[in-house]
């Protein structure tokens, strides 16, 4: 048995123990929705879940034809015809991906609002006096929301499109031309059903952080799962049934987790030609170029250049205004707790993924399986899960402690930093995990062999041979970590002691105040650093995607 | 039915296909036989409409299809076409690959799907995905594929490289009946001499985008234009000669050769068939045994010439050749090139 050779019953454990661990906020969820009995669910159903299901029902409708409609045509536009401007095109498309939804909304709440400098022009050029004079429509609306989720989730529809047009056999189409179907039949029969799998999976990932949104919602007074799980629990302190909701929210989610694994698994079978032809670009000139490069220009422009501009010109306005010492005390917070699950997040996800490959046994990928779970769940969510049991723990040992000792240990855990931290490491070592899973897939199992066969055991060859040829996905993981804690907020919102922000806890209290360009230094920073991992994302499209 | 005019095509400075001329005929098979990188897939793609020729014409029964002027697209041609990968929509069921390229109603499509199925004998396979079935059949697939609409020329590209050694002489043989059977014209691209001379009637030699020789195999053999297309298809020894005053000077021996030809001969080309090996004594040999390779049904044996030049000699397996043997060669027949290495002509010596 090859396992045997590997003495991994100690591996087995850690790597086991670990995912239970991180498991922990799921089973706490499952346990508390049950303890609240049938009528809060009852309740929950009869008042908000009406109101919940209806506005999720449309969100999913908007975004899921906003990002298909704009993924889908940038992405065919881009792989498959070519106009000048393309090749900038082609990486500007990704920008927009570096805000997150709450700052976008904030930037265009800003903007559109009655007092905001769109209005105020209209005002001035049709001399309208009030809001009585004349429409415009509400941006503070679930239409808005929609609008701005689009913008910011498009990319990741055009990057799986785009992939997959790119990578279909030219022949694929030949063939089919041969057969007697013109260009445009071809595109509908050949093409589009082939990258329809790949469209999916984008579309399920939109689907997914809208579903998880907190922050464009609660700002613009949609009222959804994740508002209504922040609100039922810091509003009435209503476990069971923020639980309930949590549940209820994640049923849906599982719904798009499996219909993304799912597709993943049928693009196999649709990218198995061995042949691949580059494909011959099809130019476009004229009114025809400029009407493509429009076209590609337009979603980035309201959804990366304008609110990035936007935030600029207002933090070169407001900075001298605001306290700056507010403002590096919360960057310090939020470098602080990046940095810190970043590192703890990569070691513990390198454990994981290196226990899970040497175990040979099911339950292990399973349970490894199961950590990769955490970042489909959205912020409140996690939070409500890991905020029960540390919450229950401290008052156990409170009582115990009076009653044994009569000292009171009060909140010993809840509260601090180290409850956001393994928060965050519930949400996101995924993102470390699946990343030095895919690095590891690289070393065969023949070089841990040869190693082993070398005299050095496990933890030598860890870190001899797995580790310095990891050392790229290592920094890649670690930076995904780093920027996703830096721009997570409602998790934090739930979970931050008391008197202690980050960027995105302060940006959004100022925008709850409606101190919108106060925020705009804070906004600005985390849209800069958002903008690492989406350059990161460019080069590595470089190094993969067929060139011609 | 199917004329190339001064076909060319290039690419910046280089021309894939330059001023390439043929003409098919109903009904026949015809092999375009080069070297990987030769132009002979952009010749293909050009007739298929797949490409735009930069100068010169494709006619279809005296009809330009291609052109200065027009430049039918692909799917109007009505040509079959049978790609190296095989090119199966990987997301169509088999009966749905077949059916997609039929007009008509749902029964008419039914009873060609059928009709294709068996004459292909894969009926079996109807409801099946691409991904489910073998290379070989996939390959019958694709080819009952491309007859499906009824075209009267098919055009293969490199059809059987992707198949393993054995499977690809038996399909050969296949589906050479089947488009047989079903009366079409064929354009076969390949590199494999065997495969060329095996499927089709006639054969085009290119290199570096330019036909070389068209002809029979066995003409192309026996009678190469080229040094190059001498060695390409089949073994051939290249001697240098020069003439000495009325005769040929060669490695062996002096030849007789009308003088207008002998004056510009500069190689000499033998078949290692055309050679005669005799023992000899050491005073009478020309060469020595160097290498001895048995195949079974033949022999092939490596002989270094006092010359200096080494040559393979094919020859009968009965006879047994020890290493270092001095042997006495003579030519039975050779042809003559000359410092361009185009083939005199008018003159092979028997």
């Amino acid at each position: 048995m090859k396992s045997s050779v590997h003495s991994s019953g100690s591996w087995n454990l850690l790597t086991l123990s670990l995912a239970l661990l991180f498991a922990l906020p799921f089973f706490s969820l499952i346990v508390t929705a049950g303890s609240g009995g049938e009528n809060v669910w009852g309740h929950l159903l009869s008042t908000v879940m009406p109101g919940y299901l209806k506005n999720t029902f449309w969100l999913m409708l908007g975004v899921g034809s906003g990002t298909l409609l704009l993924g889908v045509s940038t992405g065919w536009l881009i792989s498959m015809t070519e106009f000048p401007g393309r090749r900038m095109m082609e990486w500007a498309l990704l920008l927009p991906l570096a805000f997150p939804g709450y700052i976008i909304a904030m930037v265009y709440v800003e903007l559109l609002e009655f007092s905001g400098p769109v209005q105020e022009q209209l005002r001035l050029w049709f001399g309208w006096q009030n809001y009585m004079d004349y429409w415009f429509p509400p941006i503070a609306s679930l239409g808005g929301a929609i609008t701005m989720l689009s913008l910011v989730l498009f990319p990741y529809v055009y990057l799986l499109a785009r992939t997959a047009f790119l990578q279909q056999s030219a022949t694929l189409m030949e063939a089919s031309r041969m057969l007697d179907k013109s260009a445009g039949n071809s595109f509908f029969m050949i093409a589009l059903p082939l990258a329809r799998p790949a469209i999916v999976v984008g579309v399920s990932l939109a689907m997914m952080e809208t579903l998880a949104d907190f922050g464009t919602m609660q700002l613009f007074a949609v009222q959804t799962f994740t508002t209504g799980i922040y609100h039922t629990w810091f509003g009435a302190y209503n476990a069971p049934g923020a639980a309930q909701l949590s549940l209820s929210l994640l049923t849906f989610i599982s719904f798009f987790i499996f219909l993304e694994r799912y597709s993943r698994k049928q693009q196999r079978f649709h990218a198995q030609s061995s042949i691949k032809n580059a494909h011959t670009r099809y130019p476009l000139s004229g009114i025809r170029a400029v009407l493509a490069l429009l076209f590609c220009i337009f979603p980035v422009l309201f959804g990366f250049a304008l609110p990035a501009g936007l935030l600029i010109q207002w933090a070169t306005e407001s900075w001298r205004g605001v306290m700056l010492d507010r403002f590096f005390s919360d960057a310090g917070n939020s470098i602080l707790l990046a940095g810190v699950t970043a590192l703890l997040g990569v070691f513990i996800g390198l454990l994981m993924a290196f226990g899970s490959r040497l175990s040979k046994r099911r339950r292990i990928h399973w349970a490894a399986r199961l950590v990769s779970l955490g970042y489909t769940f959205p912020g409140p969510v996690v939070a409500l899960g890991v905020l029960l049991p540390f919450a229950w723990f401290d008052r156990t040992m409170d009582a115990w402690m009076q009653e044994t000792f009569g000292i009171t240990t009060g909140y010993l855990l809840s509260g601090t930093l180290f409850i956001l931290v393994f928060a965050y490491l519930v949400r996101f070592l995924a993102l470390a995990y699946g990343t030095a899973e895919s690095g590891l897939e690289r070393i065969t199992s023949d070089m841990e062999d040869a190693s082993r066969s070398l005299g050095k055991n496990t933890w030598q060859t860890l870190k001899q041979v797995h580790l310095p040829l990891l050392r790229g996905s290592v920094l890649a993981a670690g930076m995904l970590v780093f920027v996703d804690v830096m721009k997570e907020l409602p998790a934090t919102l739930m979970l931050q002691p008391f008197n202690f922000s980050t960027l995105a806890t302060r940006a959004y209290g100022y925008a709850t105040e409606e101190l919108l360009k106060e925020a705009s230094l804070w906004c600005l920073t985390i849209v800069v650093v958002g903008l690492f991992p989406v350059i990161f994302l460019n080069r590595q499209l470089r190094q993969t995607a067929p060139q011609n | 039915m199917i004329e190339c005019r001064n076909l060319t095509k290039s690419y910046g400075v280089l021309e894939a296909v330059s001023d390439f001329s043929l003409h098919l005929e109903e009904h026949e098979f015809l092999s375009i036989l080069g070297p990987s990188g030769c132009g002979k897939s952009t010749l293909l793609r050009l007739i298929a409409g797949l490409e735009v020729p930069s100068k010169g014409q494709v006619l279809l029964e005296k009809r330009e299809i291609s052109g200065e002027k027009i430049i039918l697209p692909p799917e109007r041609r009505k040509f079959g076409m049978i790609f190296q990968d095989f090119a199966l929509f990987p997301h169509l069921s088999i009966e749905k690959n077949i059916a997609y390229g039929v007009s008509g109603s749902r029964s008419e499509k039914q009873k060609r799907v059928v009709e294709l199925l068996k004459l292909v004998s894969l009926q079996h396979l109807a409801s099946k995905m691409p991904h489910q079935i073998s290379g070989g059949e996939q390959q019958r697939i694709a080819v009952a594929r491309s007859l499906a609409p009824r075209p009267r020329l098919i055009l293969m590209d490199e059809p059987f490289s992707n198949l393993d050694y054995q499977l690809r002489l038996q399909l050969r043989r296949e589906i050479r009946g089947i488009l047989k059977h079903e009366g079409v014209a064929t354009i076969l691209v390949t590199h494999d001499q065997v495969e060329a001379i095996t499927f089709s009637e006639r054969v085009l030699l290119m290199h570096k985008g330019k036909l070389v020789q068209a002809g029979t195999p066995e003409e192309i053999y026996q009678q190469p234009q080229t040094l190059w297309a001498s060695s390409f298809v089949g073994e051939a020894n290249h001697l240098s000669v020069e003439w000495e005053k009325t005769s040929l000077k060669s490695p062996f021996g002096f030849l007789d050769v009308p003088a207008e030809i002998g004056k510009e001969t500069r190689i000499l080309m033998v078949r290692p068939e055309d050679f005669i090996l005799v023992s000899a004594p050491d005073d009478e040999a020309n060469g020595i045994v160097k290498t001895v390779e048995f195949s079974g049904a033949a022999q092939t044996v490596g002989v270094e010439l006092k010359s200096g030049e080494k040559i393979q000699v094919s020859g009968s397996p009965h006879l047994l050749w020890n290493l270092e043997d001095p042997v006495k060669i003579t030519a039975e027949r050779y042809l003559c090139f000359n410092s361009s290495g185009d083939r005199l002509d008018g003159f092979t010596a028997k």
